[in-house]
């Protein structure tokens, strides 16, 4: 059967070949299109969310050496735990699988009769158990095909007893807290207390939840919140190099139990250790500390660290030499000790997460630190200099942030495994967790908001299949103690044609692919061998394009088509990105955070973080308002990274995720200083962070607001609000994001594409 | 002249003084021969509501090798304003301040009376004393719950201003925060881990190394309170957080399995007690109260293992050299109380548990501080209770009966040097001209510390003749020592007590009965009882035993009177009379015959008699027993078999126990409850007259007595049959066959076979 009868509409659209040197309008105004799989006889349209699962190919070459020719990366990207409004969970006792491979009964399957069932990974046919095609309302059997496993490609089962190594865990919340002089004094404690005390009722969990705090400088403090006590107990223990529990119980309590301590504490933790001048910080003590307090059950780790760790197990020196924050040896990428990788291995084994908040404004290793997260299933936020009054910009993300950490879905002492139809398989792995065999990966925790990435490589031919399917199944324990599977599916089509293959390209997961790749690199090899793979992947993918094409159709220009067309403007922006630029000068810390950001961000994110979004926000009242989600809002157009694109008349927004920068030209006119900033003019605008947009009653203001709230809207973490003026100090800051732009000693968007040429030819 | 009983009491009430020897021989070689060392207890912050107030500081005597103190047994020329110094003979000018005195206008320091003197010296600054709670944990509720009474009450009893810090312990050792509001905190400490003073004061942030003084890289520099003020509070600032705190206060919540003790962390508490208050509070009056419910079970300090299959060790272990703690214990202990000591800090144990508790490895805390020893049962009792309550009793001033800080310095006249002291203190190494060469007790020195100090504190001091045999009479005849006391009175004023005593010499080979008849036998049987106790410390017991036979036979050699070879013939002048039978209830007493008792015990009661004033130590060596009866008023009779009759109630104290002691017919009397019949009042008299001077010795003494009311048969009997002399026992009660007198069950020989033995010896010309 001729593949390409399935392709109609791809192969047209791959035919649409443009010459990027001419072509100056890449982006769409309404945004980047995720390409969906065309797979054959999708009649029900049931393939897994892109949002969920996607693969930087929508057509997976038929052979090694198609793929190879080809230059893309295989991967799968995914978001396994991502919120979904519609999941359908089913309670059976009966959980249909391959006996062969122990793959979950899918969309996929074939159904030889209503009896058998043949596994679309292993192709093993498996006796389908009575009970799957019973139908209990009608008390017959039917047709299997109405079930929902086989209905939806993303699935969640409520487990039967035997996926239980042990009774489900309660949700357990350990906070450890910085409380040295430095911590005390960027203010973040009071929003911590403030934000959780807020969120009290709402923490996922149900009547076995327990919570435990831990504050932390030169000694490690602990609390007794033992329901019946009057008030909270601190018990110090200064011993932080033989750091040991200082009860054996009440440190971690019944949250509704000790409701009443719990709230007296976070209402009196702020002033508790406002005079204190202990500037040291006895992380490690502390994370020992908490792992002994929550080993017997598992659970959630929340650090929140202020300074670089400089006393007892796991002090940490200064590795930053300020004389190298830029050049092209960017040093200190990698962990000074191991110790906080152990911890992790050792969190990991119990069941324990670490996630990590870092406020810190001086170097404070996050590069060491960070393997706690990493390697337990953890995630890291950072807030770089956060301060109270300094800052106010993070003040609101951090509430935003934290509001969501605390309320969002967890899922405890879970498991993820990936399964690829026989002739694939997965090589490595991206993301925070620990690799417990070959394909199955631990996770302490899993949150909705972790991404993980897995390259591919194809094994043995796949010529004799159309389709192949990946398969990720993530065991977890729910708050409520339930043990759950969450299910998703995808389904792509094989080809042989090098065409299909470019046209099913998934640029931005493409790119997305190549930063993890390109992360593993920087520290593993140098910054400069990671940075030279990023240009060289341009170089051989719009290289192979253009081998691919017929000589009719080639020109002296170069041609790529639609859904390759923005890598190179993404590899670009990668070079420029925090993570990757050696121009400017960029802490070590914001660089080690961006990196581990472009290893566990979904792709949207990610793509954002390199490539933000750019909105003429000055046009605000003159463009017509669409739906979106449930707010009608302006329609305003993406606009490309180029200064050309912004004028001194306009005002536009900058959406980098965690930042959003409101720049204003200088010829901005009154009535939008008036509208939207609560200004008389240009002149009175104030340059800087704020914690929100003045709220005004006229349609502009509104508008705005509306605008930036539906930006918002789903978005897992807050965004900071920065105003910028044109003749502003932090104008630098804002066009640092223009990766169009030739700027100081880095080459512009059109430069890099006369290179890749160049590079091509030769 | 009066009588020497007479002398003696005067001296002991105007200078707190008992001398062995109250005319001294004049030659060195004499004085050895005397057996009975010279030597004296000396009290020396005895009770004196009499003396005037002193509010000037004493005058010394210029020559920089003396330094004594101007004393009534100076030659003063009123004219040239010159005074003589009586131990270096050196004149003084006075100072121009004594320009107006006369013969009719003296300073008291010179009036013979008050050749005991105190001066208070007003320019050293007044700190309040410091009192560490140190509270074990590991106790049943009950005994929780009335140890926290208790110290919840003795708050009320501190002065306002005094500090006040609490350290309790269990398995972890916590040192609590005073004065927090809305959380308390506390540090805690892991209780099997020896730490350095350093390392405890580092953790604390109060050593001079510590994090809090430590300057913060970028900490604003505002002015800081003492870090230590978190620790130490003023009772009035603390005292209704600090009651919350105790009444809060749960027993240690670790778990204790089956057929194991629970952990606790004593040596690691006192440890950081002496720490916290060895940096925050160096020289300054401290007390460390430490409370424990049983034996420290782990860390430095450790004296009994978890498990309870392996009880504590016992005399007999400890002879076997099989106790694989006590020594490592010991070394902890002694460590420790010698830095307490260093630091003028005493260490109170109040130790109340069925089973032994350690103070046998433990006693150097008190023995080297001056601190409280208190042993009881459970601190649910009114033995405790009270003893308790007495420790803040106060004089007719409403001054605390306790001082802190003493350190106490003996001058002598050139005949005569110091060989030691033997009491509640530590050597200060100073060494001086009036320092022996022979040691007795801690010796080597001429100054010792007592850290803490009571009113019948009492120490032994022991004496060196040096004059040589053919050098003359010394001038003036008499020999002088000054004692030199300097305390942080318990109002935080720091006081000198001076007392200045004189006595003949005389010359041994022509007047050995002017000697003679000085001689005080209750003293010297006092001086010897802690002598003994001293060797028995180091010495095997049956060596201290022979020493004490040997001495008391060259005493009957020296100054009896007898026939050689004629045992019958032997007499003692009455000054002598009692000292043997001192000597035979010393040798069986509870000091010396440990193995009926644990070795705590031991530590405890001799403890004791290393503390008390002659009276009370006299009790301990031997009982005091009353009998009651219809036949007469009540009357102090034989501490003896003979004693114990049908028709008597007799009444015994040992200082350790008061028991009342119901003979057979009274106790059948008293079962038929015939005190209950009108017509029986003379009986019910009869019961209640003991019971009230029982009450009236438990009202005073401290610790408080343990209080025992038994009869013929009872199995509390036992205690007295322990004490009295087996005129009857059970190897010759068919041979006396007394009728209605009982019998004791003990090989001990009796008063009579040890006399007889004793003069036997002493007449013999063999030996
Ligand atoms: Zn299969
Ligand atoms: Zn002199």
């Amino acid at each position: 059967k001729p593949l390409t009868a399935n392709f109609n509409n791809m192969s047209l659209q791959g035919s649409q070949c443009i010459d990027l040197l001419q072509q100056k309008k890449l982006l769409p105004p309404d945004g980047v299109p995720v390409p969906k799989p065309a797979i054959p006889n999708d009649s029900r349209n049931v393939n897994c969310n892109p949002e969920v699962f996607r693969c930087t190919l929508n057509c997976i070459p038929q052979t090694s050496a198609l793929l190879n020719k080809s230059r893309l990366p295989l991967g799968i990207l995914i978001h396994p735990f991502k919120d979904l409004s519609q999941l359908p969970v089913i309670q059976s006792s009966v959980i249909v699988r391959c006996r062969s491979c122990r793959t979950y009964i899918n969309p996929y399957v074939q159904f030889g009769d209503s009896r058998k069932w043949k596994c679309n990974l292993c192709y093993r046919v498996n006796e389908l158990p009575d009970e799957f095609s019973f139908d209990p309302v009608t008390k017959s059997y039917g047709d299997p095909q109405r079930r929902p496993e086989v209905r939806s490609a993303t699935i969640e089962f409520i487990a039967p007893s035997e996926y239980m190594l042990r009774p489900p865990q309660p949700a357990v919340y350990l906070y450890l807290l910085d409380v040295s002089f430095n911590a005390i004094e960027t203010g973040y404690l009071s929003m911590f207390c403030e934000t959780l005390l807020e969120a009290l009722d709402r923490i996922p969990g149900d009547t076995r939840t327990q919570l435990g705090f831990i504050a932390y400088d030169s000694a490690v403090h602990f609390f007794n919140l033992a329901e019946g006590l009057s008030q909270p107990q601190m018990l110090t223990v200064s011993d932080v190099d033989d750091i040991f529990l200082p009860c054996p119980d009440d440190l971690l309590v019944n949250l509704n139990e000790s409701r009443s301590l719990v709230m007296d504490l976070l209402a009196q933790l702020p002033t508790l250790f406002e005079k204190n001048m202990d500037t040291r910080s006895a992380l490690g003590a502390a994370l020992q500390a908490a792992y002994k307090m929550t080993s017997a059950t598992g659970g959630r780790i929340t650090v929140m660290q202020t300074v670089l760790p400089t006393q007892g197990p796991g002090a940490l020196q200064n590795r930053e030499d300020p004389t190298q924050k830029s050049g092209k040896d960017v040093t200190s990428l990698n962990p000074a000790i191991d110790f906080y990788k152990k911890m992790a291995l050792d969190c990991s084994a119990q069941q324990i997460a670490v996630d990590l908040f870092m406020f810190n404004g001086q170097y404070a290793d996050m590069a060491s630190i960070e393997c706690v997260s990493k390697f337990s299933g953890g995630c890291i936020y950072y807030y770089p200099s956060y301060h109270v009054v300094r800052t106010p910009h993070y003040v609101e993300k951090f509430e935003v942030d934290l509001l969501r950490y605390l309320t969002r879905k967890i899922g405890f002492e879970s498991v993820m495994r990936v399964r690829c139809t026989k002739g694939i398989s997965i090589h490595t792995f991206h993301g925070n967790f620990f690799v417990r065999s070959t394909d199955l990966l631990s996770l302490p925790n899993v949150n909705p908001d972790a991404g993980f990435g897995m390259q591919m490589t194809i094994e043995e031919s796949l010529t004799d299949v159309s389709t192949m399917c990946f398969q990720a199944a993530l065991l977890y324990t729910s708050s409520k103690g339930e043990r759950r599977i969450r299910v998703h599916t995808l389904c792509l089509p094989v080809s042989n044609q090098m065409s299909e293959i470019h046209a099913s390209a998934d640029q931005q997961a493409i790119v997305a692919l190549l930063a993890k790749m390109a992360v593993d690199r920087s520290l593993s090899s140098s910054m400069s061998d990671a940075r030279e793979a990023i240009v060289n992947a341009s170089i051989d993918i719009l290289g192979s394009y253009g081998s691919s094409l017929h000589a009719s159709q080639r020109s002296n220009g170069l041609p790529v088509n639609e859904q390759l067309r923005l890598i190179p403007l993404y590899c670009l922006a990668l070079l420029k990105s925090t993570g990757f630029r050696v121009t400017g000068s960029v802490p070590l810390d914001e660089r080690t955070h961006a990196l581990q950001q472009y290893k566990t961000q979904p792709v949207s994110q990610l793509i954002q973080m390199i490539y933000p979004d750019l909105y003429p926000v000055h046009t605000i009242m003159d463009v017509k308002l669409k739906k979106k989600g449930s707010f009608e809002c302006a329609d305003l157009p993406l606009l490309q990274l180029c200064s050309a694109n912004v004028d001194r008349q306009g005002a536009y927004l900058l959406d980098t995720g965690d930042i959003m920068y409101l720049y204003v030209g200088s010829a901005i006119n009154e009535q939008f200083c008036k509208d939207i900033l609560d200004v008389p003019n240009f002149a009175a605008i104030r340059e800087g962070g704020i914690r929100e947009l003045p709220e005004l009653e006229n349609d502009g203001s509104e508008r705005m607001r509306t605008f930036l709230a539906s930006l918002m809207d789903n978005r897992p973490t807050g965004a900071a609000l920065i105003i910028v003026r044109d003749d502003g100090k932090l104008r630098l800051q804002f066009f640092q994001h223009f990766v169009e732009d030739r700027n100081d000693s880095t080459i512009s968007y059109h430069e890099f594409l006369q290179q890749i040429q160049g590079q091509i030819k030769r | 002249m009066a009588t020497y009983q007479e002398f003696i009491q005067q001296n002991e009430d105007r200078d707190g003084v008992r001398f062995s020897w109250n005319v001294w021989p004049s030659s060195r070689l004499e004085a050895t021969r005397m057996v009975v060392p010279l030597g004296c207890l000396y009290t020396p912050v005895k009770e004196r509501p009499d003396l005037p107030p002193i509010a000037y500081e004493p005058v010394l005597c210029t020559r920089p090798t003396c330094r004594a103190i101007l004393n009534p047994y100076c030659q003063v020329d009123y004219r040239a304003k010159i005074w003589a110094c009586n131990f270096c003979f050196q004149r003084n000018p006075f100072p121009p301040q004594y320009a107006a005195i006369t013969e009719q206008h003296q300073p008291a320091e010179i009036i013979p009376q008050f050749s005991t003197i105190e001066y208070t010296i007003t320019r050293a600054t007044c700190s309040p004393p410091v009192y560490l709670i140190v509270l074990d944990t590991c106790m049943d509720d009950d005994d929780l719950q009335a140890v926290k009474e208790s110290l919840q009450m003795s708050l009320s009893l501190l002065p306002p201003n005094a500090l006040i810090g609490l350290i309790t312990f269990g398995k972890m050792v916590q040192l609590h925060e005073l004065g927090c509001e809305g959380c308390s905190k506390s540090y805690v400490f892991r209780g099997t881990k020896d730490l350095t003073a350093k390392q405890i004061q580092d953790m604390l942030g109060i050593g001079r190394g510590g994090a809090a003084a430590q300057p913060g890289a970028r900490g604003p520099q505002q002015q800081q309170q003492l870090p230590s003020n978190r620790f130490l509070q003023p009772v009035h600032k603390c005292d209704f957080s600090l009651t919350d705190l105790l009444g809060e206060l749960q027993r240690d919540p670790w778990p204790v399995s089956q057929g194991k003790r629970p952990l606790r962390s004593t040596g690691v508490a006192l440890s950081i007690a002496v720490g916290l208050l060895e940096c925050t509070f160096p020289n300054t009056g401290a007390r460390i109260m430490l409370f424990m419910g049983g034996a420290c079970t782990q860390g430095p300090g450790m004296v009994v293992g978890e498990e309870l299959k392996f009880p504590i060790r016992s005399h007999h272990d400890i002879e076997k050299d099989n106790c694989k703690y006590m020594k490592k214990a010991m070394k902890h202990y002694e460590g420790l109380a010698n830095r307490a000591a260093n630091n003028g800090h005493v260490i109170d144990i109040y130790s109340c548990a069925l089973d032994q508790t350690g103070l046998h490895e433990m006693k150097f805390c008190c023995r080297y501080t001056g601190g409280h020893m208190v042993m009881g049962d459970s601190f649910n009792t009114s033995l405790f209770k009270q003893t308790f309550q007495r420790v803040f009793s106060k004089d007719a001033k409403g001054e605390f009966k306790m001082a802190f800080g003493a350190t106490l310095e003996v001058k002598t006249s050139r005949e005569l040097k110091v060989s030691g002291a033997i009491g509640p203190c530590v050597s200060l190494g100073v060494k001086g001209g009036s320092v022996a060469d022979t040691e007795m007790g801690l010796g080597g020195t001429c100054q010792w510390k007592m850290c803490g100090m009571y009113p019948n504190t009492t120490l032994a001091f022991f004496f060196e003749v040096v004059n040589q045999h053919n050098a003359p009479i010394p001038q003036g005849g008499r020999g002088y020592i000054q004692f030199i006391t300097q305390y942080q009175h318990s109002s935080g004023q720091r006081r000198v007590r001076v007392t200045t005593v004189a006595r003949n010499w005389a010359d041994a080979s022509t007047n050995i009965q002017h000697i003679s008849a000085g001689f005080d036998q209750e003293a010297s049987a006092v001086l010897q009882a802690r002598t003994a106790v001293f060797r028995a410390e180091t010495d095997d017991g049956p060596d201290v035993l022979r020493w004490l036979d040997r001495m008391l036979i060259r005493l009957c050699q020296k100054f009896g009177d007898f026939h050689r070879d004629d045992p019958n013939s032997f007499r003692f002048s009455e000054n002598f009379s009692l000292y043997p039978q001192f000597m035979f209830h010393l040798r069986r007493s509870q000091f010396l015959q440990v193995f009926n008792n644990s070795p705590d015990e031991t530590s405890y009661y001799r403890y004791m008699l290393n503390i008390e004033d002659l009276t009370q130590s006299l009790i301990m060596i031997q009982p005091i027993l009353y009998a009651y009866s219809f036949s007469g008023t009540p009357e102090p009779v034989l501490l003896d078999t003979s004693s114990i009759q049908p028709d008597r109630i007799l009444l015994m104290d040992t200082f350790f126990q008061i028991l009342i002691y119901h003979g057979e017919t009274i106790d059948q009397w008293r079962q038929q409850k015939y005190q209950d019949l009108p017509e029986y009042e003379n009986f019910k008299q009869l019961l209640q007259a003991p019971v009230d001077d029982a009450q009236e010795i438990l009202q005073t003494r401290f610790p408080m007595p343990r209080y025992i009311d038994t009869a013929a048969g009872g199995s509390q009997a036992r205690f007295l049959m322990a004490r009295v002399n087996p005129t009857m026992t059970h190897n010759n009660m068919y041979a006396y066959g007394g009728e209605g007198t009982a019998a004791v069950l003990t090989d001990d020989v009796s008063l009579q076979v040890f006399m007889e033995h004793l003069k036997k010896l002493a007449v013999s010309s063999s030996t």
